[in-house]
């Protein structure tokens, strides 16, 4: 069973360039210095080849015009970080598209037990956050600060690489995958077909509701709010792990 | 059946393939990946990581953020 990250062959390589910037990148050889203005700019136009750089780019977007220009900015700035990050590895090291290394090479015994015990606190420590923050309402400096904390400690966790060693599973099967695709884009377009007729993009409509008016109820009790934090932190560690 | 309906309805179907191709990948033969294995490959690159956690510190921005 191979192991990603653990010593990726020249497929895996190959794989491995695809995902940071397009399949043309990923065999292209150093043909600019990052580090001068055209560079910088031919290295973002190749980190644009990403598709998860548009994915955020369209949240930036839409977040924006639906009256948070702040989150927009911010969405707008990473993914233009990222852009410019994968374009630069691609030029300059065409064979370095992947992540850093894995963490951690103990003994296994060692490891499940630190591990158990991580997981222990994580689910003590997640519950203990989301009680608290859940107590707050919703748009509030306390919850806004949690969230933020939070969220820029797991990208920093995540820019370094998975924190285990994770079976690669090779190649996934094209007709799945696409079906996967069409289910997940058509739940983003009918969302956004929702949002798109409500009377304003700041204004809900009973007609026409986005996912965000239908957790509205749910949201406004405090156990409501815990559960969906709770379900929110597990998710991330959740990607962490990936 | 109303728009509100409708609307509902729209998304419902949406979990229910995301809930079917799960379980098509998990309990049947067919080439169909896991929702697991599509994010794995989908987080196998920094970019994709990065982009897939920032996504997700947004979920929590945009329903609880101010």
């Amino acid at each position: 069973m191979r192991v990603s990250r653990a010593v990726p062959g020249p497929e895996d390589q190959h794989a491995q360039n695809r995902d940071a910037g397009g399949s043309a990148t990923g065999c292209a050889e150093a043909v600019a210095d990052p580090g001068r203005p055209a560079g910088r700019a031919l290295a973002a136009l190749a980190g644009l080849r990403a598709p998860v750089v548009w994915v955020l780019l369209a949240i930036a977007f839409f977040t924006a015009i639906s009256g948070k220009p702040v989150d927009g900015v911010l969405m707008l700035i990473v993914a233009a970080g990222l852009a410019w990050d994968a374009g630069r590895r691609a030029l300059r090291h065409p064979d370095a598209g992947s992540a850093a290394g894995v963490r951690g090479t103990d003994r296994p015994r060692a490891r499940g037990r630190r591990r158990l015990l991580a997981v222990g606190a994580l689910l003590a420590g997640g519950a203990v956050c989301a009680g608290v923050m859940g107590s707050f309402s919703r748009y509030s400096w306390p919850v806004t600060a949690g969230i933020v904390g939070l969220g820029t400690v797991v990208v920093l966790i995540g820019w370094h690489g998975p924190l285990r060693d994770r079976p690669d599973g090779g190649r996934l099967p094209v007709p799945g995958t696409l079906a996967w695709l069409v289910v997940l884009v058509a739940g983003c377009l009918w969302e956004l077909a929702a949002l798109l007729q409500q009377p304003s993009l700041t204004t809900d409509s009973y007609s026409h509701p986005t996912i965000s008016t239908l957790t509205d109820p749910l949201l406004a009790t405090s156990p409501g709010r815990s559960l969906v934090l709770l379900a929110w932190l597990a998710l991330g560690w959740y990607l962490v792990e990936r | 059946m109303s728009s509100h309906d409708v609307t509902i309805a729209g998304y419902l179907v949406a979990v229910a393939g995301i809930v079917l191709l799960q379980v098509l990948a998990t309990r049947t033969r067919l080439p169909v990946p896991s929702l697991g294995d599509l994010l794995t490959r989908a987080m196998r690159s920094r970019t994709g990581r990065v982009g897939m956690l920032v996504a997700w510190a947004w979920i929590g921005l945009h329903f609880f953020g101010r």
